[in-house]
């Protein structure tokens, strides 16, 4: 079977080279849909995931009228992550565990057009490691056999893809066993016909895999491991051959001792990006496991990795890896984001920039993984010296390392990173990244366990707390939100939050930034200058991304509310030990005193102008056979 | 990418002394075994943990569990898959796919 899957891979090799030879490229459906303002057709937006907007309507001038037009509740609480889609006029919601889905019309939300309520095992719930969170949706345009899809992932470890129109279950697959700790949180991400799936359970030791998926059918098309055998791994023959001094081959066994890259780590479950010039999928491996770096000598190769891969066949073109033997849980799983910059030579070159939890924000030329720049996040990150440019590896500072029979103390950045699961924006016209930043550092301890499949294999008691720039005393002060450039290495403005940004940003052409902030607010920021122009006080905390979409001339601001994830564990859980929730509730002591849970969306129009102000839309009338409503009239 | 050791160039100028031992000895990341291999003990730390105090011992059996489960999904999603493909209907519950 490997040795046909391999021939193919040739083969498909073969042919998508040829492909890229032609100088014309044929726009997908899904790309094209993606480009329209009217649409938010999937979490990042476009390929390039860039949360940018070149809608204008709203901006600096009128921002302070915005106003809510609507708003949904859905029902659940615990966090809710990622953000709505919009597409041709409907907007589909998706909720924490049991991770239902719901549709609306944008002419008449309060209908729902179709809502699916998965069964799931219950049990699923006592291996999430951080809250019972799902990151969203993705969104397939049909091709005219096969009807448009909505795909959506479930915490027990299903791949459901629902005829977007009826909500009915197309197909159904098990991508992973929460039985053995593998659960999912991760959207899923269609780049054309392919569906790509993650992984989460590293602190399970759950070894990651990237799945991808034929969209029609739900058909396994490739699936590449973290770590193991290069056959595993997908390492393809010209692997790293731009940079072979990034590690090219056996490294997935030989960076481990004996079997322990088989409990490895390495999942997948933050964001991705394609390029459909390179057909390269960008996205980055997780932690290895344990958290103890004494049970697991060695570079453990290959999580904590940027990768390229091809979409068809999954052949890895480069991986980087960023934080070799982790010893803090740098998760590297945040977001990439594409874009296309001259370099310091004055190349016109097309990059990839990842802010990681290790402190450092990365930008890689996206078509061999060669290093651009590699910039602390902040002035305060110790665990590294700097980054170099040339070899790649960063530089540690033993003092600031963990190890067995030691207490590493003010280690910054902690293990939530200065920089999480948030996707945030690139405004492309400044060229600047707008980035939600975590301010918290910590100290750790190791601890010996054994595995047990199905049970927390974590190895490490932390305490976290705010960052030197933070409120110690008072536990707040622990974000940053910041405007960055990725080839100066400059931070145009950078200003403090109370808690951590941890759900992203998104950037319009209205020269605004927006996000939410887990005390609760929608915020808006003059994105030249980190101005704070406009504040909403919204029900619950915010871990997910604003959108901005268009319907009938109207531009719209959208955000789900709904506090959790990491760092609501303490509140959504109710836990009191400060070493509880993986270190996270003494970081987050205070964030009772200004949120509690909730689960919805919230969407604002200048005036809060919307689909009822015609009051009679939505309207019972008596003796109708069925729903009647009327556009509003513009 | 520095592929020497430092320490023996500072013994040789006698600045071992004039400077903290775990600043040449310590774990920086920089010395590579090989190209993408860089790991080192700490000062202290066994080169292999196996037969040492920091032994994992893990359970042959418990290790191997992980592929056992994603080889049966992938079987069963297969099966799915084929129906599917076949009849035009999607059913999840493997025993209940028609053989015919």
């Amino acid at each position: 079977m490997r040795k046909l899957l391999n021939s193919v891979s040739v083969l498909s090799v073969m042919l998508a080279a040829q492909m890229s030879l032609s100088s014309s490229r044929a726009e997908d459906k899904l790309e094209a849909l993606a480009k329209s303002e009217d649409n938010w057709a999937m979490q990042g937006k476009n390929y390039s995931a860039n949360h940018y907007s070149t809608l204008t309507l709203i901006n600096t001038d009128n921002v302070k009228k915005l106003r809510p037009a609507w708003s949904f509740s859905t029902g659940l609480l615990s966090g809710h992550e990622g953000s709505p889609l919009v597409v041709d006029g409907k907007m589909y919601i998706h909720t924490s565990f049991p991770n239902n889905t719901f549709a609306l019309s944008l002419d008449d939300p309060t209908r729902i057009l179709w809502q699916d309520k998965p069964k799931q095992n219950a049990a699923a719930r006592a291996v999430a490691c951080c809250d019972i969170v799902n990151r969203g949706l993705a969104y397939w345009p049909g091709d005219g056999v096969t009807p448009s899809l909505i795909v959506k992932t479930l915490l027990d470890g299903n791949v459901v893809a629902l005829n977007a129109d009826t909500g009915a279950t197309v197909w159904k697959i098990e991508n992973s066993d929460f039985k053995v700790g593998s659960t999912l949180t991760v959207a899923p991400h269609v780049y054309k016909n392919i569906v790509l799936i993650g992984s989460s359970g590293a602190e399970l030791g759950v070894r990651g895999y990237m799945t991808a998926y034929d969209v029609r059918t739900g058909e396994q098309k490739w699936r590449a491991y973290a770590t193991g055998p290069d056959s595993d791994v997908l390492i393809g023959d010209d692997f790293n051959k731009a940079n072979p001094q990034y590690g090219q081959k056996g490294l997935g066994t030989a960076t481990w001792e004996g079997d322990a890259w088989k409990i490895g780590g390495g999942t997948n479950w933050g964001w991705f990006a394609y390029d459909p010039g390179t057909n390269l999928v960008y996205y980055g491996s997780g932690n290895p496991a344990p958290w103890n770096e004494t049970m697991r000598p060695g570079d453990n190769k290959w999580t904590m990795t940027i990768w390229g891969r091809d979409l068809d066949t999954g052949q890895a073109k480069f991986g980087y890896q960023k934080t070799p033997h982790d010893e803090w849980d740098f998760a590297g799983i945040n977001f990439m984001m594409l874009s296309e910059q001259k370099d310091k030579d004055g190349k016109e070159r097309k990059l990839l920039t990842h802010p990681d939890r290790n402190g450092i924000v990365y930008t890689l030329d996206r078509t061999d993984g060669t290093l651009i720049s590699a910039d602390k996040i902040d002035d305060t990150v110790n665990v590294f010296k700097k980054v170099d440019i040339k070899t790649g590896l960063p530089v540690r500072d033993p003092e600031y390392g963990t190890r067995m029979d030691h207490l590493g103390k003010d280690i910054c950045p902690s293990a939530m990173g200065y920089h999480n699961q948030g996707l945030d924006s690139y405004d492309p016209t400044k060229e600047l990244f707008f980035l939600g930043v975590n301010h918290i550092c910590m100290d750790w301890e190791p601890f010996m366990l054994p595995y047990r499949a199905g049970q927390f294999f974590v190895g490490a008691t932390l305490n976290m707390f705010p960052g030197p720039k933070g409120d110690r005393q008072k536990g707040e002060g622990l974000g940053q939100i910041k405007a960055y450039n990725a080839i100066t290495g400059k931070f145009k403005w950078e200003k403090m939050e109370r808690f951590a940004v941890w759900g992203g940003t998104a950037a319009t052409a209205g020269n605004i930034v927006f996000y939410g902030t887990l005390d609760g607010f929608i915020k808006a920021r003059h994105s030249e200058t980190g101005e704070l122009l406009w504040k909403f006080k919204l029900p619950s905390g915010v871990i997910g991304h604003p959108i901005v979409y268009q319907h009938k001339g109207v531009e719209y601001l959208a955000i789900m509310y709904g506090v959790g994830g990491w760092p609501g564990v303490g509140l959504v859980f109710d836990l009191q030990d400060p070493t509880a929730g993986l270190g996270a509730v003494g970081a987050f002591k205070q964030l009772a005193n200004y949120t509690q849970m909730g689960g919805g969306v919230m969407v604002f129009s200048l005036d809060g102008k919307g689909p009822y102000d015609d009051v009679n839309v939505g309207e019972y009338t008596a003796g109708a056979t069925s729903i009647i409503w009327q556009s509003p009239k513009n | 990418m520095r592929m020497t050791n430092l320490a023996p160039a500072l013994l040789a100028g006698g600045l071992l002394v004039a400077m903290p031992v775990s600043v040449v000895l310590a774990y920086d990341g920089t010395t590579c075994k090989a190209p993408g291999n860089c790991w080192e003990p700490k000062p202290g730390f066994p080169e292999k943990v196996e037969g040492s105090k920091y032994d994992p011992k893990h359970d042959a059996k418990e290790i191997a569990k992980q592929q056992t489960s994603i080889q049966g999904m992938e079987e069963r999603n297969k099966k799915r898959v084929a129906y599917f493909k076949k009849s035009g209907k999607w059913v999840y519950e493997v025993d209940k796919i028609p053989t015919e």
